[in-house]
């Protein structure tokens, strides 16, 4: 591989704590902060007005929800520094700029595909943490669809929910683990998960508000070029 | 009662998914002082826990620099550790009364009660409900007689603090001038108060005669029949007549925030600031911060370069905001943004300035500001006549407007901001048909630009807001308009622009003005009405959609004399609520210049000519420094 395709770096990064209650555009600006404090050489989108560093993450995150392992997808400008980055030597640095409860957990070179990170993400882990989470999800989805009520800028929308999930584990009554579709396509959001569980599983309102919610994954599609 | 860090994960967790922007709430941010590890190694006398609170939302407080000054120099010291406190959403606010959760901090989640001392940053008058709800929702009593042994020690300083009369019963002391040397003789000297078990009276005394540390309870006010002071005495023999304002004579020996918090969310001003320099020798007639920060004191060329390279390197941001009264002053700026300019693009930075004058705003300047990340242009004529401007000496002509924006229009840009104020002393209808007048000629100035030299589009934002006299400047003794007035005046400015396509014109509800005129030459006996209001809802007055104008008319109308009796026009020879603290700038100099205004005489700036204005006696900057030339347009219109 020569220095020239030495340009795009996929990361994978956990946040945990004072961070996961951060909206996607704060995590984007942290990042972006981060990197600028750790001297990574960023490239920059061309245009004179609003030029922006070159930072695709793979999924939007929400508010409240903790992450194991997402993926953001970095552009360098390597046409000066091509010797003098180092991706391990930089991940170090980028780990000490970025705040306590967030961290760089892998990082590799990647080659530009066909797909944006963003539209190659296909599916995603989570794990849910109340007390008879799972139960009340045995009770929820029995097969039959689940319809649920999204009100999105005043507009109220039916979603269904159990053709978004592909699989669950419910052998640990307080730990749900799913898996389910994310992305562009068939994309499940979590917090209607939570209203369903409620309203027909019997899940407490306190305990849906005070879940853990830990994104473990996020699956992404290699397409070739 | 419980606090923050006492609740369960799940319960935390519950707590933020029920409000808007959670970050606000959750700390953590990057350069966030975090002593928890070190700190409580300290025996327990030997540790101050300082409750930084600022009287607002996050996003308001999180852009103010004197947080980021404060908290850099209080955390400095082994001894203290400083953590932030902001005012909680309504729907927040909401949740900690419901669930009898106190106020708590963001570093530790500590009660706002389990501090030593709380001070409170007060920046404008309409956050005094706020302070009060503060202090309430951290479950300390509001009153300084209140306040047992085992509370904290309730202190304020901030921009207001020359004039806190209407808040006096609420705090035990207030602190007068430059926060960073007095906050850190507070701290030492509340450790020796606990180190020697001290009574809190007697630590009062002891500070008291620090300077810059007025104790409101130490004195007395008593007032004439017709409602006027008559007179302020100190009741224990340890308070000075006179408070003195604590003033840092070399600001490069001050602590700048090299290393600043670095919010999460998207503040107001969401940028690293430095302030390049400290007060202002302008001496506009109606500008407090002008008066109060006298004299103006410049940080060293070195000190901000330097600084600006450690604040690029340990925040990351793509903002620099030069920050001071009036920036183009800076005696070096041009030096200044030769050197920033190149590092600022290789790191993708965009520089602001705020503040800029008009008649400053050349040529060079817009290039050089140009080729960075352009932002906005804003410019204050405050004014729209000569006549005008003369009297409260804004020291500009029409054609230092005109120019500047030719200059503007020809380096790309197509949008302006300017920036009037209604209601000023002596103002007539030629005056407010002038602001109409000025942006016909700035448009028909851009018509005449060639088409390959201007932009292709054009627009004005004027915007409009209704003078407020205020302590300790020359027009301290003028009347405020009536909200009749305010509201003739605002039609007459909408209909000389006219429905013209390129001038957007904003205004603001005028009723929050007439509040604040109150309170800032307010007296004690506001005390009672500031806290009625609150106890009635008033909180977050600085917010529109949150201001109650209805409850404080009501509860101003009850005080004799009604709210005409703070607004009115103030005879020569009154007292003033304020006249026992000392900030500079002498009485009899403010009286001159108001009788300058009132015959329309200019006076020259600072570095051009000195006025005397009486902060001579610090030594201290501009005051020690020989005339700068004075500019062809500098002065002379009398």
């Amino acid at each position: 591989m020569n220095n020239t395709q030495l340009n795009r770096v996929l990361l994978y990064y956990a946040r945990t704590g004072s961070t996961a209650w951060l909206a996607h555009l704060d995590m984007m600006r942290l990042f972006s902060r981060a990197m600028n404090r750790a001297a990574w050489p960023l490239a920059w989108s061309e245009g004179a007005f609003n030029p922006r560093p070159d930072i695709v993450f793979g999924l939007p995150a929400g508010c409240g929800i903790e992450l194991e392992r997402d993926p953001v997808e970095i552009g360098l400008d390597v046409s000066n520094e091509a010797l003098a980055f180092d991706l391990e030597d930089a991940v170090r640095r980028l780990n000490t700029t970025l705040p306590e409860s967030v961290r760089v957990v892998d990082a590799a070179y990647t080659e530009p595909v066909g797909k944006s990170l963003m539209s190659r993400v296909f599916a995603a882990t989570y794990r849910i943490e109340a007390l008879g989470v799972s139960s009340a999800y045995t009770k929820t989805f029995t097969g039959a669809p689940v319809m649920v009520e999204h009100v999105r800028k005043k507009k109220t929308t039916t979603v269904e929910l159990t053709s978004k999930i592909m699989d669950a584990d419910v052998s640990d009554d307080n730990t749900l683990l799913i898996v389910c579709g994310a992305g562009s396509v068939n994309h499940l959001r979590i917090d209607l998960l939570l209203k369903a569980l409620v309203r027909d599983g019997g899940l407490s309102p306190e305990g849906a508000a005070g879940a853990r919610l830990v994104r473990e994954s996020v699956l992404i599609n290699t397409v070739s070029r | 009662m419980t606090s923050w860090s006492s609740l369960s994960e799940a319960k935390q967790r519950a707590l933020l998914r029920r409000v808007e922007k959670p970050a606000r709430y959750s700390g953590g941010e990057w350069q966030a002082c975090d002593k928890w590890d070190v700190f409580f190694h300290l025996q327990e006398e030997d540790r101050i826990r300082f409750a930084f609170c600022f009287p607002d939302l996050y996003e308001i407080g999180m852009s103010n620099l004197a947080l980021q000054i404060l908290y850099a120099t209080l955390n400095a010291d082994e001894h203290t550790w400083c953590e932030r406190f902001f005012e909680p959403a309504p729907d927040m606010r909401e949740q900690l009364i419901k669930e009898d959760i106190a106020l708590s901090s963001l570093e530790s989640g500590t009660p706002l009660y389990a501090f030593d001392i709380v001070g409170m940053s007060i920046s404008y008058e309409l956050a005094y409900t706020t302070v009060l709800d503060m202090l309430h929702l951290g479950k300390i009593p509001l009153r300084s007689v209140d306040r047992g042994e085992r509370d904290p020690l309730v202190v304020a300083g901030g921009p207001v603090a020359c004039n806190l009369e209407p808040m006096a019963p609420f705090f035990d002391l207030v602190m007068i001038g430059d926060g960073e040397q007095l906050l850190s003789d507070i701290t030492a000297l509340y450790r020796k108060k606990k180190q020697n078990r001290m009574t809190k009276r007697d630590f009062l005394f002891e500070a008291c005669r620090l300077e810059g540390i007025y104790v409101p309870a130490f004195y007395d006010v008593t007032y004439c029949p017709d409602g006027t002071i008559d007179t302020i005495e100190p009741n224990v023999p340890q308070a000075p007549r006179v408070i003195q304002k604590s003033v840092i004579r070399d600001l490069n020996n001050a602590k700048m925030p090299l290393a600043p918090i670095v919010p999460h969310l998207n503040v107001v001003h969401d940028r690293m600031v430095m302030e390049i320099f400290r007060g202002c020798a302008r001496g506009c007639r109606f500008c407090q911060a002008g008066f109060t920060y006298r004299p103006m004191r410049e940080r060293s060329f070195d000190r901000l370069s330097d600084a600006a390279r450690s604040l690029f390197q340990k925040t990351g941001c793509d903002e620099l905001g030069l920050l001071s009264l009036s920036t183009t002053d800076y005696s070096q700026l041009s030096e200044l943004l030769e050197a920033l300019i190149p590092r600022a693009e290789k790191n993708h930075v965009n520089l602001s300035l705020p503040s800029l004058r008009l008649d400053a705003f050349e040529r060079d300047m817009a290039e050089q500001v140009a080729t960075t990340r352009r932002a906005g242009l804003t410019f204050a004529p405050e004014a729209g006549t000569q006549r005008l401007r003369d009297v409260i000496n804004k020291n500009i002509v029409e054609e230092d407007l005109l120019q500047a924006t030719e200059v503007a229009l020809r380096n790309g840009w197509d949008r302006l901001k300017l920036y009037y104020m209604l209601g000023l002393p002596t103002e007539t209808d030629d005056d407010v048909d002038g602001i109409g007048y000025m942006v016909n000629r700035l448009i028909a100035r851009w018509r005449e630009i060639p088409d390959q030299l201007r932009p292709r589009r054009f627009f004005i934002n004027v915007s409009t807001s209704i003078f407020i006299p205020k302590p300790f400047t020359p027009f301290q003794w003028a009347e405020q308009i009536s909200p009749d007035e305010m509201r003739d005046r605002q039609q007459r400015v909408a209909s000389a622009l006219g429905r013209n396509r390129r001038v957007n014109y904003q205004w603001h509800q005028f009723e929050s003005s007439v509040l604040e005129a109150v309170l800032a030459r307010g007296d004690r006996r506001l005390a009672n009405v500031i806290e009625q209001a609150w106890m009635q809802g008033c909180v977050l007055d600085a917010w529109h959609e949150h201001f109650r104008w209805d409850v404080w008319e009501t509860l101003l109308s009850e005080m004799p004399g009604g709210i005409s009796f703070y607004t009115r026009k103030r005879p020569l020879h009154e007292k003033f609520p304020w006249d026992h603290i000392q900030i500079g700038v002498q009485r009899i100099f403010l009286e001159r210049e108001w009788r300058r205004a009132m015959e329309g005489k200019t006076t020259p700036a600072c570095f051009e000519q000195c006025s005397h204005c009486g902060v001579g006696k610090y030594g201290s900057g501009v005051c020690l420094q020989p005339p700068r030339a004075a500019t062809e347009k500098g002065f002379g219109h009398e």
